[in-house]
Formats: C-alpha cells, sequence, structure tokens
C-alpha cells in the first residue's frame, strides 16, 4: 500500500499537465464553437489532420516549428468543411461531424502511404518539440507548482495562454460576446445586424485551430511519429470535457486535468505493476472516466439554448 | 385477340418464368458468378416492359421516374466521388483508368465473393446506425458493440457443443442481448442524465476495443505458441454457419449464409419501423419529440428501445464475422465495420433495405481495392478517399436541395 501510495509525486502532476494539453486545446476550441451554437464532433478527425501534417511538414523540414504551423494552418482548413456543412448547407452536426472524422482517417491514412511509403506509422521526426522544453526562471522556483506548471514543454505553455485569451475573448469582447449570443439567439444576432454565420464561421475555424494544434502536441511533442488514428477518442474526450466544464475555458481546462489525471495515472500504475491486472484495464480508465464525468459528476450550469439548432435566415419573397 | 389480352391471359406463367429468372440469377450471383447479375437485369426488364404493354404508360413511365429520381443524386455523388478519385490518382502518378478498370472487375466481378462476405457484417451495423438515427440518436459506437456480439459469440461457440440449429440461434441471441445490454448504459445516462450518446457510445467503444485483447488472451490467446499471437482457439465446427459450398459445389468456399441472415434482417428491421407500433412511436421521437411527448408517446422508452435494438443488430455484425468467416476472434484488428455502418446507414439515408444496397457496394469498394492494390500496385487506401467522398454525397443531397430551395426561391421572387 505504501508503494500505491509514492505514486502520487510531483512528476505524476508534471505528466498530468502533460497529458491534459491536447485534450484542453481542444475542449477550448469545443467551447468556442458550441458557445456559438455549432457542435463539433469532427475535432477527433481536425487532431488527426493536424498530427499528420505536423510530422510530415516537420519530417520535410526538419525543422518542428514549421509542421506545427502547418498543422495548426491544415485544421484550420479542414474546419472549413464542417462549417461549410453545417452552416450554410445546414447540415445536421453530428452527421457532418462523424463523416469528417471517417473521411479525416481515411485521408490521413492514404498520405501516410505516399509520404512515408508504409502504412502505421511514419519515420520519426528529425527534432521534436520535446527538446524545447523549458524551465521558465524564477518561476520554476516554486515549491511543486513550479516544477508542474512551469518546466514544460512549448505547446503547453501556448495552451496556458490559450485558455487565458479564449478567457478575455469570450466575455471581454465584443467579438466574444457576439459568438455567445449567436448560441443564445440567433435571430436575435440577426437583427441587430450582426451576421450569425459569419461568427459561427469564425468559431468553427477557432475550434480548427485549436484541434490542428492539438494534433501537433500528439505527433511531433508528446511523441515523434505520426502513427494512423493516433488520437484515440481524446476528440470525444475533449468534448466531455467541455460539456462537464460547463462551456467555459476555464472550467474545459479543469476538467481537462481530471482527464489528463485520469491517463497519467494509468501509465504510472501499469508501469508500477503494484496490482497482478491486465494493462488493457488500465487503459480503459480514462474512457471509463470520460463516461462518469459526462453522466454528471458536474452539472452546475446549462449548455447553449441554440447550440446543434439550425440556423436559417429566412428571406421573405415578398 | 391482340397481343395485349394474350399476354394478360398468360400473365401467371410469365411472373412464374420471371421468379425462376430473378432466383437463379440471385442464386448464381451470390455463389460467384457475375452472369447472375445479368439474370435479374433481365428479369427487372422483363418486369417493367409487361407492365408497360400491360397497364397505363404514363402510370409504368412515373414510376420508373421516380426510381431514377432517388437513384439520380447518389449516383451523382458516386460519379464526383471516382472523378475526385482520379484526379488523386493523377496528381500522384498513377493511371486511374486501369486503376478503375481493377477495382470494377476485383470488386463486381472477379472477387464479388469478397464483396459479399464485407457486405455481411456492414449490413448489421448500418442496420444498427440506421435504427438508432430514426429515433434521433447517433449509435457512433457500434464498432464496440461489434466487439461485444464477436466476443461472447467466440466464447460459446467454443464450448456450445450442441445441434448447430439449436446452438447457432442461442448464440445470435445470447451475443445480442449482450450487445444489447452493452447499449443499455448509455441509453440510462441519456435519459437520466441528458449525457450524449455520441461521447458515451464513443467511450464504451474505445472500452469494448481494450476489453476484447484482455477476453482473447483467456480464450486462447498464447504469444508463445501460435503462429498469430491475439487470437482465440477455433469455434467448434458444428457452431459454423452454414457455407453456400455445403449446397452448391461450385460456389467459393468461403461464401457463408450471413449475407442470407442479414438481408432478411434487413428487411425485418424495415417491416419493424414501417408497419409496427413501436416503429412508429421511434419515428414519430425522431422526427418531433416534442410532439410525441404531447402524444402520450414515452421518450426515455423510445430512447431505451432504440438504443437496445441498436446494441442488439452490431453484436449479430459481430457473431456474423466469427461464426460465418473466421472462425475465431482476432485481435488487435480495427476492423471497422462500425464507423463503416455510419457511412453505410448514412449513404442509405437510414433506409433499413437501403442499408443493403450500400453495403454491398463498400465491401465491393474494399473487395476491389484489395484486387486493385495486388494487381496495379495502387495502395488500397485510395478506396478510403472514394468512400470519403462518396460519403460527401451524403453533403451532396444537402446540397442538392439547398439548390433547389434557392431556385424555389427565386421562382417565387421573379413571379
Amino acid at each position: 500500500m505504501n508503494d500505491f501510495f509514492t505514486l502520487f509525486n510531483v512528476e505524476l502532476l508534471h505528466s498530468t499537465i502533460r497529458l491534459s494539453t491536447p485534450i484542453t486545446l481542444a475542449a477550448v476550441g469545443a467551447t468556442i464553437c458550441e458557445r456559438a451554437g455549432i457542435v463539433n464532433i469532427a475535432m477527433e478527425g481536425l487532431m488527426l489532420i493536424g498530427a499528420f501534417t505536423a510530422v510530415f511538414f516537420a519530417y520535410i523540414t526538419g525543422n518542428p516549428w514549421i509542421g506545427l504551423l502547418a498543422a495548426v494552418i491544415a485544421g484550420g482548413i479542414f474546419s472549413l468543411l464542417h462549417a461549410y456543412a453545417t452552416i450554410t448547407l445546414h447540415l445536421d452536426h453530428v452527421v457532418s461531424g462523424a463523416v469528417l472524422n471517417i473521411l479525416a482517417l481515411g485521408l490521413t491514412n492514404y498520405l501516410l502511404i505516399l509520404a512515408f511509403g508504409h502504412p502505421g506509422t511514419s519515420e520519426p521526426v528529425p527534432v521534436s518539440l520535446a527538446e524545447y522544453q523549458f524551465a521558465v526562471p524564477f518561476l520554476s522556483q516554486i515549491p511543486v507548482i513550479g516544477p508542474v506548471f512551469f518546466n514544460q514543454r512549448p505547446i503547453v505553455y501556448m495552451s496556458f495562454l490559450l485558455i487565458i485569451f479564449f478567457t478575455l475573448f469570450l466575455y471581454r469582447t465584443k467579438t466574444g460576446l457576439h459568438v455567445r449570443a449567436s448560441g443564445e439567439h440567433p435571430l436575435a444576432m440577426e437583427t441587430i445586424g450582426v451576421s450569425v454565420y459569419r461568427i459561427r464561421y469564425l468559431a468553427v475555424i477557432i475550434s480548427g485551430l485549436t484541434s490542428g494544434l492539438a494534433g501537433a502536441f500528439l505527433s511531433i511533442e508528446n511523441s515523434n511519429v505520426f502513427t494512423s488514428g493516433m488520437t484515440g477518442g481524446r476528440g470525444f474526450i475533449a468534448l466531455a470535457a467541455n460539456i462537464s466544464g460547463g462551456w467555459s475555458a476555464v472550467g474545459s481546462f479543469l476538467a481537462s486535468l481530471f482527464f489528463g489525471f485520469a491517463e497519467a495515472f494509468q501509465y504510472k500504475m501499469q508501469a508500477a505493476r503494484l496490482l497482478d491486472l491486465p494493462s488493457e484495464l488500465f487503459v480503459m480508465f480514462p474512457y471509463i472516466a470520460t463516461v462518469i464525468a459526462v453522466a454528471g459528476l458536474v452539472r452546475k450550469s446549462r449548455p447553449p439554448k441554440a447550440v446543434g439548432l439550425d440556423f436559417r435566415i429566412e428571406k421573405q419573397a415578398d | 385477340m391482340t397481343a395485349r389480352e394474350i399476354l394478360y391471359k398468360y400473365r401467371v406463367i410469365v411472373f412464374i418464368l420471371l421468379f425462376l429468372l430473378a432466383g437463379s440469377g440471385i442464386i448464381l450471383y451470390i455463389t460467384s458468378y457475375f452472369a447472375g447479375l445479368l439474370f435479374i437485369l433481365l428479369a427487372i426488364i422483363i418486369y417493367y416492359g409487361f407492365h408497360f404493354l400491360l397497364k397505363d404508360k404514363r402510370i409504368v413511365l412515373s414510376e420508373i421516374k421516380s426510381i431514377a429520381k432517388k437513384m439520380l443524386i447518389p449516383l451523382a455523388g458516386i460519379t464526383i466521388a471516382v472523378l475526385i478519385g482520379a484526379v488523386v490518382m493523377i496528381i500522384t502518378g498513377y493511371n486511374p483508368l486501369t486503376a478503375y478498370g481493377a477495382l470494377f472487375y476485383g470488386g463486381f466481378v472477379k472477387n464479388w465473393h469478397v464483396s459479399l462476405l464485407n457486405a455481411a457484417p456492414l449490413i448489421f451495423t448500418g442496420l444498427s446506425v440506421a435504427f438508432a438515427f430514426k429515433a434521433g440518436l447517433f449509435n457512433i459506437g457500434a464498432e464496440g458493440q461489434y466487439y461485444i456480439g464477436a466476443m461472447a459469440a467466440a466464447g460459446l461457440g467454443i464450448y456450445f457443443d450442441w445441434h448447430p440449429l439449436v446452438t447457432i440461434p442461442v448464440i445470435f441471441l445470447a451475443a445480442g442481448l449482450l450487445g444489447s445490454l452493452y447499449n443499455f448504459f448509455p441509453a440510462l445516462l441519456k435519459v437520466k442524465t441528458g449525457a450524449h450518446e455520441v461521447i458515451t457510445t464513443m467511450m464504451f467503444a474505445h472500452i469494448a476495443r481494450y476489453f476484447s485483447s484482455i477476453f482473447i488472451r483467456n480464450f486462447g490467446g498464447d504469444p508463445s505458441t501460435s503462429s498469430h499471437p491475439y487470437v482465440t482457439d477455433p469455434v467448434l465446427p458444428s457452431n459454423w454457419l452454414l457455407r453456400f459450398k455445403d449446397m452448391f459445389p461450385w460456389a467459393n468456399y468461403r461464401l457463408h449464409s450471413g449475407i442470407i441472415i442479414a438481408i432478411l434482417t434487413a428487411f425485418f428491421v424495415h417491416y419493424l419501423l414501417s408497419y409496427t407500433r413501436i416503429g412508429f412511436e421511434i419515428r414519430a421521437v425522431g422526427s418531433n419529440p416534442a410532439a410525441a411527448k404531447t402524444q402520450g408517446i414515452s421518450t426515455g422508452k423510445t430512447v431505451f428501445i432504440a438504443l437496445m435494438v441498436a446494441g442488439f443488430l452490431s453484436a449479430m455484425a459481430g457473431v456474423n464475422q466469427v461464426l460465418g468467416l473466421d472462425h475465431k476472434l482476432y485481435g488487435n484488428l480495427s476492423t471497422g465495420y462500425g464507423w463503416n455502418g455510419i457511412s453505410v446507414a448514412l449513404l442509405a439515408s437510414n433506409h433499413p433495405v437501403g442499408v443493403i444496397f450500400t453495403s454491398i457496394l463498400w465491401g465491393a469498394l474494399d473487395a476491389g481495392g484489395q484486387y486493385m492494390a495486388r494487381t496495379q500496385e495502387v495502395h488500397n487506401s485510395i478506396v478510403e478517399i472514394i468512400k470519403g467522398t462518396v460519403l460527401f454525397l451524403v453533403v451532396a443531397r444537402y446540397l442538392y436541395t439547398y439548390w433547389g430551395q434557392k431556385r424555389k426561391k427565386k421562382e417565387t421572387c421573379n413571379e
């Protein structure tokens, strides 16, 4: 039993932060997207696209930063498909997302073979972002909090900044107000002369950009290769994080920490071999945690009123 | 006596001939003879020609027209997908004509039996997704219920030694019920807490996938002895589904009767949805929950029924694979029948009978893709792109209605 408690150390917290990063990023994107009224279950596919693009460009150029930039852009471009399908064509949000997930899986598998010549995994990138891990001066000296939060890799820091940025964006800017309004009462928005379509496009693209970044984290920061279907349901876990986080950026971050902890803890338990159980039981742990979380551990807020609903501008014929 | 009257007098004989032609065509086609398709086509042409001669010509023409209209959008989508696939192949340096030739020849002529083998589980998972869709639910985790069904079939099939007429239905039933039970939790959470079934069934799918590896290790998967480490022991031969080779010696040795069960299930689901009270309630809740509620239909109960039937159907896909084709359960094999089931259901716009055809199309694309990869050195994941783009015709259908509405609006404006 004593061994069990030694698992809970600074290192566990450190990897909790690290492993929650992709979920945080996607969940923050989902927050913006759902606040504007669009359900985005395509994030799983967007992350895959981002992960592949990151590896591809980092492999060709040898520079992981270019890979990161390409991943973000690719995520944004691919999310345009979701925006176009749901906003302009009025397709059901969940259907469009599912189709894009399938398309993304097929596309990345095909491109993987074209680019690297064999299915399954890519070649490792020459330089991964893990080598850019750095400790923030002064802040990393704080006991416990310092090494946990301020001795991380680049995308983790970016996720911290993005949480602050998107919280301010949602509650302190005019566009943020418009985003929230188009999720609550799109008709009112249209009445005062703000294009709901444009706001929703913006929100979907934002979720595409953050999902692309999350994908880049998975492939060129947390590892150095792309594996077919490497997201492993994280896009859906991010959705769950957004919901149990109460549709706010900070809430999403806190819920993501929970899922990140579930993942970090299962790695620890696997490695520690304290219990003689099949390792798969531990791998299941984050998924079970997700089910429990959406089932209502946290139920303090309500979803945006118009989320998932189609909005159609009715132009009168006469 | 005019020709028309003579035809009318002997219409029974003509119909018997038609049935014989169509039936033999189907048997020939299923037992991997391409000529069977020509028989079926001939039967269809005779049927319509006969009606054309006997009945009012306008009715027949309008009937053909309405079928053509329904087929127009899927066909347009497939054409667009084929063109996009060709562009991708040209860009990546392959000859699209020979590649597509191989794809078609492999999928519909040479390896037709593989297409059917691929189609059978897809019909089940497609039906599962389509059934849930009718109630407005998205059973995105069909893959997980597929694994549950496959595990149940393997577990029971290894030990259940009795007459096949008893064992096979019992295995189907038991596996199906387990699949239903697996969807019980998402349904419960959906009704009690409002947790979205997309997230819960998806998570359950991942859980089932990892659970299957544990299962396989306990049912024979021994890395040290077997050549393929992650495989269960084989199912008893008495529990295998009937193979066509046992009845028709010329049939392919792998083809089994699962495809027949799948097609019958599709028609049963169609009956269930269109002609029964439960089906009506499910469709009512799916199309307008508020209105259904005021009519006294319990939405919660309907959600339970829809998700549990969906789980049953997906689990049947797993049984079909284990008892029919593989006779054992392979691990770490991303089968993708659950995901493809979503595509197939969307493509058929959730019509149970339509699912049969879209599944066969999907199966043929897979089979043809493998053949193409073997003969043309084009990797078969190009098929994934074609599939994804064909799926885009779901969007294309909406595009069509979108344009249609736009045009209509313009017309009313002009008036």
